[in-house]
């Protein structure tokens, strides 16, 4: 089953929806899903145009298309389990957070809080993420807990962020503190970043461009070659965050 | 208002000594009287339990504390969300919930009055603040006193009507209710990087020891003639081996009270341990309840600990740190200048930790030992041992061997060589369980005075009715109904108003806040003893005069006056 979900002309673009309900599994049992527009709770056809294509079973079997003007739209893919989910847009903040398992595409740009807590399945953003790309919510010990998430892009200032399980790549930069209180998983940056993995206690981080602002706080451990995605690549290592008892890997090309 | 007329009503009013007979309720004005008037709203009971409404005698739920706790840890506010519905307000949390989750929470629950464990004077406007905001229970503060420089200074003179009078000033000053200490003298030293290990050891730059500070207070506390005992958070909480200053201190305490207990020893669970490491932790409640058993001058509550994760939060600030080394998790530390200090950290009792599982017979054979339900109080000094929803699992697990049979069956299997807590068949009955929850707090607070804790006339109308049938259940096979009951009444009454109904809460309630003051002849009234006043101006950050909390903050202040025999 196909779903493709067209954003409709809105008087006021800027107000945020807030789009839970849209995940997969729903389109399965569900024909009267709900969304709201800034405090106005509102029916999917009252926001979009609506097209169901062809049958499924089970929610692996659904795809989701948005598209349109979909930057605003919040919370796209919350708790998702299964199938799949396409934005040809940009999205709005909180996208695949707490996901477990299934596919979100984006080929846009994505807003904050991306993959916020995700357990397991992909996301893949083919444009930049903003801050708190994978990482997890406030107060919480443990934030992305397993899957994979790829941005082609930069991501913003602390992403993975509390990372403890699965992989994170970023093949473009990171803003400020990538990986702080990292605790397992593996984080990997394409490009620059500042201060990397402050208070981390286990997981692998390994930098590819330049690292800023190398905390004093990480012990040096040699340095050694490495095979990455087919090429060789000379990287220092070092142990830490040491301030916490860390015993992570952090390793940023030579 | 037209009243209330209670029918067919299975009543268990200890403090009357009705101990299960069917009768009518009537009441009119807020308070039970003979008889109701004509046009009185009846409900029928249809024979279920109703009981005085709950009093939790030690409970952490307002204060700067708990505020803390709910900063450091929004991942708590994810749980127990509930959306704003007629008059309810929004809630949310778990172990620190927002103040009308614990309201409406204990409101279901059939509990009216809380008494907060722990205020720091110094805070106490926010603290009545929160009051405000908690509407379904009249409640009453503990007041901190156990890094009192002028208490100490005291002490060290042996001058207990000195002490006794900076307590009253205080209790009024802040709208206090009861003398708190919690392990007295640790905090201080504390604040010099050190803590007290035995109620003999002295406290830095004081020279007085904590056996000093509370005999001391235990005097005092009787020369206000207040109506609470001094409450007492033992030292050495949390040590394996505090058993012994335990048992110390329970042999300090002088019978100086004919209505109540001259010491009220709280979460005594925490202060039950034996061995000398956490590989060796066992149980030592026979030992404890058996002292308390031969001291009916004392009264304790369990402090419970039940598994799952919950925040602890006290004003004793260097077991904290004890805590949060243990754990690693995130911690919070603060000293309240010239008073106390209190620290924070959340933490998870499972049951594939030894330590936790003794932790966890401890609290509930304290229970089942002690002889006497008026010396051992329900407890979980929530949210430290568990969060106060627990409650009926716990009174379920009292109640039932079968149930502490089928647990044991879950948690570690070494538990069992390491506590007593299986070799008891005791099984508490209704009566007990009603005197652990509600009179023998009354008594313990001295709080019969106004009206509380019983259902004779004249007492306030503060009423649960929960949807349970002593003659038909039997709660040593039926413990999950026994739960279920107690998590929800049918009714609960306060002050003469239904304000909670099948777990809805039907009011926005509007509670009162008791505080004591004790009048002491003007030779002992400090605001104008000179050395008291320079302290206040040497070395706090506030003013003397900006110091008591105004009567504003109290918009339905209750106030218990004594006279002081000084
Ligand atoms: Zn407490």
């Amino acid at each position: 089953m196909r779903v493709i979900l067209k954003t409709r002309p809105r008087e006021k673009p800027r107000i945020p929806i807030e789009a839970e309900e849209i995940i997969p599994q729903n389109f399965l049992r569900k024909n009267d899903m709900k969304v709201f527009e800034g405090n106005k709770e509102r029916t999917l056809e009252d926001l979009f145009f609506v097209t169901i294509e062809g049958p499924a079973v089970s929610p692996d079997q659904v795809e989701v298309v948005l598209t349109g003007n979909t930057g605003m739209i919040k919370r796209v893919g919350e708790y998702m389990n299964a199938g799949r989910i396409i934005i040809e847009g940009d999205i709005g903040m909180h996208c695949g957070n707490f996901m477990s398992a299934g596919e979100i595409i984006i080929r846009g740009n994505a807003d904050a809080w991306l993959g916020r807590e995700m357990r397991g399945g992909r996301i893949l953003c083919e444009g930049n993420a903003s801050h708190y790309c994978a990482a997890g919510y406030r107060g919480e010990k443990r934030g992305m807990r397993g899957g994979i998430m790829e941005v082609k892009g930069n991501a913003g200032d602390f992403t993975a962020e509390y990372l403890s399980g699965g992989d994170v790549i970023i093949h473009g930069n990171c803003g400020d503190l990538p990986g702080v209180e990292m605790r397992g998983g593996t984080l990997v940056i394409g490009g620059e970043c500042a201060r990397p993995c402050g208070n981390m206690t286990g997981g692998t981080c390994m930098v590819f461009g330049k690292a800023q602002r190398v905390l004093p706080t990480f012990r040096s451990n040699g340095s050694q070659d490495m095979d990455y995605a087919g090429k060789r690549y000379r990287m220092n290592l070092f142990r830490g965050d040491v301030a916490n008892r860390g015993k992570g890997t952090l390793m940023i090309r030579a | 208002m037209p009243g209330i007329l209670i029918r067919n009503a299975f009543v268990i009013d200890p403090l009357s000594g009705v101990k299960g007979e069917v009768m009518d309720i009537a009441i009119r004005d807020g308070k039970i009287v003979e008889e109701a008037s004509t046009d009185a709203v009846v409900i029928d009971a249809a024979r279920c339990l109703t009981l005085p409404g709950g009093i939790d005698s030690h409970s952490h739920v307002c204060g700067t504390k708990v505020n803390f706790g709910r900063y450091m840890s929004p991942e708590d506010m994810r749980a127990g969300r509930t959306a704003r519905k007629g008059v309810m307000h929004v809630t949310s949390g778990y172990s620190v919930p927002t103040t009308f989750g614990n309201s409406y929470r204990y409101s279901t629950m059939g509990y009216t009055t809380i008494l907060e464990g722990a205020m720091a004077p110094l805070e106490a406007r926010h603290t009545h603040e929160e009051f405000t905001a908690t509407p379904h229970q009249d409640m009453l503060a503990n007041t901190l006193f156990d890094g009192n420089w002028s208490i100490m200074e005291a002490v060290k003179e042996k001058d207990v009507k000195r002490a006794a009078a900076v307590v009253a000033w205080t209790l009024s000053a802040v709208k206090g209710f009861a003398i708190k200490l919690t392990n007295p003298g640790g905090t201080e030293a504390w604040g010099w990087g050190g803590d007290v290990n035995s109620i003999h050891d002295q406290v830095p730059h004081f020279g007085v020891t904590p056996a000093e500070i509370i005999g001391t207070m235990i005097q005092a506390n009787e020369l206000l003639n207040l109506p609470h005992s001094v409450h007492l958070h033992c030292n050495n909480l949390g040590v394996p081996g505090n058993y012994q200053t335990t048992l110390e201190t329970i042999g300090l305490v002088p019978d100086l009270n004919r209505d109540r207990q001259s010491l009220y020893l709280t979460h005594v669970q925490f202060h039950s341990y034996g061995g000398s490491t956490w590989r060796d932790i066992c149980s030592k409640s026979e030992d404890v309840a058996r002292a308390v058993n031969n001291t009916p001058q004392v009264v304790m509550d369990m402090g419970q600990i039940m598994f799952g994760r919950t925040t602890t939060m006290t004003a004793d600030g260097p077991m904290e740190f004890k805590l949060y080394m243990l754990h690693h998790n995130k911690w919070s530390n603060h000293d309240v200048e010239l008073e106390t200090g209190s620290g924070i950290t959340p933490v998870y009792y499972g049951r594939k930790s030894l330590v936790n599982c003794v932790m966890w017979s401890i609290g509930l054979e304290l229970a089942l030992l002690a002889k006497n339900p008026w010396q051992c109080l329900l407890s979980t000094d929530n949210p430290n041992g568990a969060p106060f929803v627990k409650y009926p699992e716990i009174i379920a697990l009292l109640m039932s061997r079968r149930f502490r049979e089928n647990e044991r069956k879950m948690i570690d299997p070494r538990t069992e060589h390491f506590v007593p807590l299986f070799a008891i068949e005791r099984e508490l009955d209704w009566y007990e369980i009603a005197v652990m929850t509600r009179a023998a707090q009354a008594k313990a607070l001295g709080i019969t005075r106004i009206g509380k804790g019983y259902l004779a006339p004249g007492a306030e109308a503060d009423v649960a009715i929960f949807p349970l049938k002593p003659d038909e259940i039997d709660p040593s096979v039926d413990y999950q109904q026994v739960m279920a009951g107690f998590s929800r009444t049918r009714y609960t009454i306060k002050r003469g108003r239904v304000v909670a109904r099948d777990g809805e809460v039907v009011v926005e309630g509007a509670n009162s806040t008791i505080w004591t003051r004790a009048n002491v002849p003007p030779a002992y009234d400090m605001s104008s003893d000179p050395e008291f006043t320079k302290k206040f101006e040497q070395y706090y950050t506030v003013r003397m005069r900006n110091y008591p909390v105004q009567d504003i903050y109290l918009p339905r202040g209750v106030r218990i006056d004594t006279e002081a025999s000084l």
